[in-house]
């Protein structure tokens, strides 16, 4: 990679409070890339989204994406910058309808109605059981359904980079390679994806590049094929009885 | 039955609904009850009538100039008695005691300014307060209208949550991280609703104004019984608190005529008491819970 990545992180420290959990992590996701970020529970994964789309503060270090300086701005700035966190557990609005989450999905863009038409045409085309249940509240979904509405909300803005923190979690395995396919055909769409996933071997399939995160630092890194044949990511997931391999 | 009494309710009910949207508004973004909304449809009429009888404006613009400062001090109290707090903490409650202190300083500042003694307002052309008979009830047309404008205007309001911004503030209300999350900004979100909210006590204000006279006194007994129409109707439920605030209207008005006017007070929060108490949420479920 010659020109500037989509998104660089560069030497960031960031916890909660009096917890400090990362540690100088450096991270770089290249335009169109999936990059996934594996590790065990507890590494730091859902806490590093969590800096870079603004819900935390860093307390060292730099962000940088599409050539600005996100470090420190406000979460919906990020947004507008077109970086999209779609966050463990899913958190749609649950009591709003199918419909209604997919139009707080454009929240702040200015579309012409066409455009919006265009949109949700483009999503139902790729989720056609978000048609069906279109007027239902979203809590009515099941697990699988909710996480395609939890992506193809985040589609709605059309952003450069999607962020996605374990989408697989609590899906029946055939959800979860429908989930994964959706995921790599956005690449197709042009969409870069940094990847949080706990289908590790799944996820280093689809990926381009894989960050191994361990009790807040970034242990190895690399092309996802080398890091899945690597022994960084056993070190990683040693003691987890082999959670990585299962997947 | 007394039909009279049924009017009377109706026209007490509409302004306890209107006292109770007014809470929802600011409620629903926020999750923060100002104590202080009774003290500001008080402000409403008094300004109302100062601008009508003082300053002779035109109806539509006192009716204009009240809602706008009414709305700028609601938010000016959001900026220094309730964002500091939310800011420190989410899910803080300090804001129960600074909305109850900016409720006394308005109350203070306004006995100043005004006196005790209230100010008649009429109400606006062609409508008037002199009783009709409509097929046996006494009513005037004032009354009349009221009653319909405070069904049209709840049904507006909840129009209003039916636009994007409106979403937006249900989601915020849902999950505000998650909001922040699609590029949501609940401050933003929450300012507008303190404003509206406030304009929307001091709009409840004017019109209650030629019913119960302008009077610096008319503060506390609207944020108790708005309150009450609120919890019963359900927080953050504006149908919920539309039909809470008849429920009210009317238990005051029988309690007064078929007991003694003495214990109306008392049969309310019987009624209140009752229905918190097998349904602590209210008659309406979640706060904003909708069917489809
Ligand atoms: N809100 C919080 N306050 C304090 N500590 C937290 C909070 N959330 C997570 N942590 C801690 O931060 C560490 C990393 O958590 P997390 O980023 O959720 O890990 P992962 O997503 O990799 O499972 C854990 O030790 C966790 O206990
Ligand atoms: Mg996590």
């Amino acid at each position: 990679m010659s020109e500037a990545p989509l998104l660089s992180v560069r030497a960031v420290d960031a916890g909660y409070g009096h917890v400090d959990v990362l540690e100088n992590v450096s991270l770089d996701v290249g335009d169109r890339k999936i990059v996934a970020l594996v590790g065990r529970n507890g590494a730091g994964k859902s806490t590093l989204l969590r800096t870079i789309s603004g819900l935390i503060r860093p307390r060292r270090g730099q962000i940088a994406f599409a050539g600005a300086n996100l470090a420190g701005a406000r979460p919906d700035a990020i947004v507008g910058a077109g970086l999209l966190h779609v966050a463990e557990g899913r958190r749609l609005f649950r009591r709003q309808t199918v419909d209604d989450n997919l139009e707080l999905g454009r929240y702040g863009l200015r579309l012409t109605q066409a455009e919006h038409a265009r949109r949700i045409e483009r999503i139902h085309a790729l989720f056609p059981i978000l048609r069906e249940k279109r007027g239902l509240h979203a809590g009515s979904l099941s697990g699988g359904q909710q996480q395609m509405l939890a992506i193809a909300q985040a589609m709605m803005r059309a952003p450069k980079l999607l962020m996605l923190d374990e989408p697989s979690l609590g899906l029946a395995p055939v959800l979860v390679d429908q989930v994964l396919d959706a995921i790599a055909s956005l690449r197709a769409e042009g969409v870069a994806i940094l990847l949080v996933e706990q289908m590790v071997e799944r996820a280093l399939e689809i990926a381009d590049d894989a960050y191994v995160l361990q009790n807040g630092r970034i242990i190895a890194s690399g092309p996802a094929r080398e890091i899945a044949a690597g022994d960084a990511l056993r070190a990683a997931y040693m003691g987890e009885h082999g959670a990585a391999a299962r997947a | 039955m007394d039909l009279d009494t049924l009017a009377h309710g109706l026209v007490a009910g509409s302004l306890y609904a209107l006292v109770a949207v007014s809470f929802n508004i600011l409620y629903r973004p926020s999750n923060v009850f100002n104590f202080a909304q009774g003290e500001l449809v008080m402000v409403g009429a008094m300004t109302f009538a100062s601008a009508m009888s003082v300053a002779g404006m035109p109806w539509i613009v006192a009716f204009a100039a009240t809602l706008a400062l009414v709305g700028m001090i609601c938010l000016v109290e959001e900026r220094i008695a309730v964002a500091p707090i939310l800011k420190r903490a989410q899910t803080g409650t300090a804001w129960v005691i600074t909305t109850l202190a900016v409720s006394l300083i308005i109350s203070n500042l306004v006995g100043r300014i005004w006196g005790p003694d209230p100010i008649l307002v009429k109400p606006p052309e062609p409508l008037s307060m002199d009783s009709l008979n409509v097929a046996g009830v006494r009513i005037s047309s004032y009354e009349v209208a009221l009653v319909i404008c405070t069904v049209a205007l709840v049904a507006m309001v909840e129009r209003a949550y039916q636009t994007l911004q409106g979403k937006a503030v249900m989601a915020v209300a849902e999950d505000r991280e998650a909001a922040l999350m699609r590029g949501i900004d609940p401050g933003r979100l929450g300012r507008w609703s303190f404003f509206i909210g406030g304009a929307f006590a001091g709009m409840t204000g004017v019109v209650a104004a030629p019913i119960l006279y302008a009077s610096t006194s008319l503060g506390p007994d609207l944020l108790l019984k708005g309150f009450a129409a609120a919890a019963v109707g359900s927080i953050g439920n504006n149908r919920g608190a539309l039909i809470a605030g008849y429920i009210i209207g009317l238990t005051e008005a029988f309690g007064a005529a078929l007991l003694s006017p003495g214990y109306q007070e008392a049969v309310i929060f019987l009624v209140v008491l009752g229905v918190l108490l097998l349904r602590p949420e209210g008659l309406f479920g979640r706060p904003s819970a909708r069917t489809v």
